[in-house]
């Protein structure tokens, strides 16, 4: 038996050309196509700043001078605070827990006469340990601030010994976007994808259309492969938009090779629309098919795959479990295609294991729907 | 009339809890999920590879990579490539440390000194900790260095910021996580969950049957979202009950606050269900809607981001946004022991919202019989 015949291209084309009318007939799914990466660019991109900035801190300057006037300006002008006074002596707790203020900056009083002495003058910070998108910025925040403020107010105050000088490669100015959008793709796409197959499959299983399917001289190959080919063109067209947003709303640059790149796609679709297929044949019911899929596919592309929460920082048991979705390695082609030449071939294993999955998750899913198919 | 409901609202749970997927669904999901976050998911930034680049006598260079290595931040990177650029170019390393030529002790002794770090900065979040980890690495060798040539010189005069942390001083991820992740879940939950009953009975045909039944309009809404106001509020007492267990999270607030905060909430998502089951023909429909609606809502409630930066628009979302108020009053209650103008603030935010969800669901439900 050749290829050709194995898979009916003509009769695969037909289901394709059902299904796509099927998608084009509902303007929900359409709608949700369209819509759901414009959205996640739109609030990942606009809204999610990853610098501390204008972080609001009550200062109780028990010392009013200038000095302590100048350690205050020191905190408005690295643009991470938001400094405003409070009553010397106001009770922390009671501050922090108005939950107006992260944190507190306590002056004591001789502030300057201390200093002009050359003695250590206290300054205290109490942070909001509850809040952890801000406790961790301002806590990275501070270091720089002391050596600043020491160089700024301290009379006399030698250079430090030795300084540390940063390059970051790659994404020089640490521009939070360059690091999000990219993985914008991973996340639209693997939702997208596993979502609709696993919806729509299970929705022919529960209306009984799909017994009506596989009366028809179409074989189970043709229909899976046709009934998955317009929401490949879905994702294809999610990435797009966001690879259009990317480079001209975002200024991310894209510095590897828009093959590879395309090849990561690929593979990262097919892993996902055939575990999407693999729960619906498996469910048979939208309910549980949704669940699955928020399962395998939400939580993984957004939780495990290093889009915000890096892999590297997990227990290895964590670590190794993100290994086990596509998501983590289709992420790692993405970063590295937009952001990195991908010269050094270190590529390879994020594509080996991919294609390895692929292979594996689709003989899962065939191998299923076969024997769901004999009685 | 109250029998009526009993039993509307009871065919409804046993629908519901007949299936055995839909109780792991239910009640062992939720728990995973903040086991999860809890053990798994950190701000921190641990496991980094460096790697140096230095002469092999350098001894300040090795010290501050021992003690990098010995801080538990960073790992040891091996790597055959001796361009440090290459190294991170080939993944073999995430950060070097260059040491000037010549060698960093001579350059110590010629006063001055300079250290280059070069960071892969494809992770935003990773760069920046890293940086901030090595320079405080180098600052405290590099003054111990000093400390050990000059003792006579005396110490520099410096000012000594101090830092506290109050109400979770270990940064303790669960603690920071639980109480978001808790209005996380129970939010996903009861809109998918009321949305999807609604949306079946119209799929199947029975919502027909249903309003030709002699029983009420507002019967019928009661008896769809009673039952799920009820499994969110089994629910949160489960999350938060693990999350005590297992994480240790404090409860310094009284938990009457944290029931009558929650039940106000959950009658927001149940209406929100509600109305969105009104929009939809089919379950596939009302779960692509709930979870469009899910996604920003966690977002844009400042649960995992900050929302003073965010655009104004944006942020004008996040004042009407229930999860916002739920997620701060539970953070209040749970860490700080509830601060009585903020929890009788949000929970009069809660209320409003709540209503007004309600009064908007139920016009459009019977609108649409």
């Amino acid at each position: 038996m050749n290829l050709a015949n194995l898979i009916g291209f003509k009769r695969a084309a037909a289901i394709a050309r059902k299904e796509a009318r099927h998608v084009l007939r509902d303007p929900l799914t359409l709608g949700l196509a369209i819509g759901f990466p414009l959205m996640y660019v739109g609030i990942f991109g606009v809204a999610i700043e990853l610098d501390a900035k204008d972080i609001r801190i009550a200062v109780e300057d028990g010392d009013r001078t200038q000095s302590s006037r100048a350690l205050v300006d020191v905190f408005r002008n690295s643009g991470a605070f938001l400094p405003h006074p409070v009553a010397a002596g106001s009770d922390v707790q009671k501050l922090l827990s108005a939950e107006r203020d992260k944190a507190v900056l306590i002056i004591e009083p001789e502030f300057e006469r201390m200093l002009a002495l050359g003695g250590e003058p206290k300054v205290q910070i109490v942070v909001d340990g509850s809040d952890n998108s801000a406790t961790s910025g301002i806590l990275s925040e501070l270091g720089g601030l002391q050596a600043f403020a020491n160089a700024r107010i301290v009379p006399g105050a030698r250079p430090p010994p030795l300084r540390l000088v940063t390059r970051f490669l790659y994404n020089e100015e640490l521009n939070s976007k360059f690091f999000i959008i990219p993985g914008l793709c991973v996340v639209v796409m693997g939702i997208l994808s596993i979502l609709l197959t696993a919806l729509t499959v299970a929705r022919e299983w529960e209306s009984g259309a799909m017994e009506q399917l596989l009366a028809t001289p179409v074989r189970p190959l043709d229909i899976v492969v046709g009934k998955l080919a317009p929401y490949m063109a879905l994702g294809f067209g999610a990435v797009l938009l966001i690879y259009v947003a990317a480079r001209i709303g975002f200024g991310v640059p894209f510095r590897g090779s828009h093959w590879l790149f395309l090849l990561g796609c690929l593979l990262f679709q097919v892993s996902y629309l055939a575990m999407g297929l693999f729960i619906s044949v498996s469910s048979r019911s939208i309910l549980v098919s949704v669940q699955a899929s928020m399962i395998l596919g939400f939580m993984p592309s957004i939780l495990l795959s290093g889009f915000i929460f890096p892999v590297e920082s997990m227990p290895a048991f964590f670590r190794a479990l993100s290994g086990a979705f596509p998501a983590r390695w289709f992420m790692i082609i993405c970063r590295d295609s937009f952001l990195k030449s991908g010269a050094s071939g270190d590529l390879l294993k994020p594509f080996l294991v991919l294609a390895g999955m692929d292979i594996a998750i689709l003989a899962l899913a065939a191998l299923r729907f076969k024997t769901d198919l004999e009685p | 009339m109250i029998a009526v409901l009993y039993q509307f609202a009871r065919k409804e749970l046993v629908q519901t809890l007949r299936d055995r997927r839909m109780r792991v669904f239910l009640f062992v999901m939720p728990v995973v999920q903040l086991m999860l976050f809890g053990f798994a998911l950190s701000s921190e930034v641990r496991n980094t590879r460096l790697s140096i680049e230095a002469p092999p006598g350098d001894a300040l260079i090795h010290d501050i990579y021992r003690d990098a290595v010995g801080s538990g931040w960073f790992v040891p990177a091996g790597s055959k490539l001796s361009d440090p650029y290459a190294r991170i170019e080939a993944g073999d390393a995430d950060a070097v440390l260059v040491a000037p030529t010549g060698g960093l002790d001579r350059a110590m002794e010629r006063g001055g000194a300079q250290v280059q770090l070069l960071v892969n900065g494809s992770n935003v979040v990773r760069a920046r900790a890293i940086e901030a980890y090595l320079s405080a690495i180098v600052a405290s060798a590099a003054a111990e260095r000093a400390a050990g040539r000059s003792a006579a010189a005396g110490p520099a005069p410096s000012l000594n910021m101090s830092v506290r942390v109050l109400f979770n001083p270990e940064l303790d991820t669960p603690t920071f996580m639980v109480p978001g992740i808790m209005a996380q879940l129970v939010t996903l939950l009861t809109i998918v969950l009321t949305s999807q009953s609604l949306a079946r009975e119209k799929e199947r045909g029975t919502f027909e049957t249903l309003i030709a039944a002699p029983v009420q309009v507002w019967e019928l809404i009661l008896g769809k979202s009673i039952p799920y106001l009820l499994l969110g509020m089994i629910q949160i007492p489960l999350v938060l009950g693990a999350a005590v267990v297992a994480f240790g999270v404090p409860v310094r607030g009284p938990l009457w606050i944290v029931a009558l905060a929650a039940m106000t909430y959950l009658c927001a998502t149940v209406s929100l269900g509600i109305l969105i089951a009104t929009f939809c023909r089919n379950q596939q429909q009302a779960t692509m809607a709930g979870m469009l609606v899910n996604m920003p809502a966690l977002i844009l409630s400042g649960i995992l981001y900050p929302v003073h930066t965010m655009p104004l628009v944006l942020r004008a979302f996040t004042y009407v946004n229930p999860v916002t108020y739920f997620a701060e009053l539970l953070r209040n209650v749970l860490l700080k022991g509830g601060n009585p103008q903020l929890v009788l603030r949000d929970m009069a935010a809660l209320m409003a919202i709540a209503a007004v969800l309600t009064a908007i669901s139920v016009r459009r439900f019977t609108a649409t019989l």
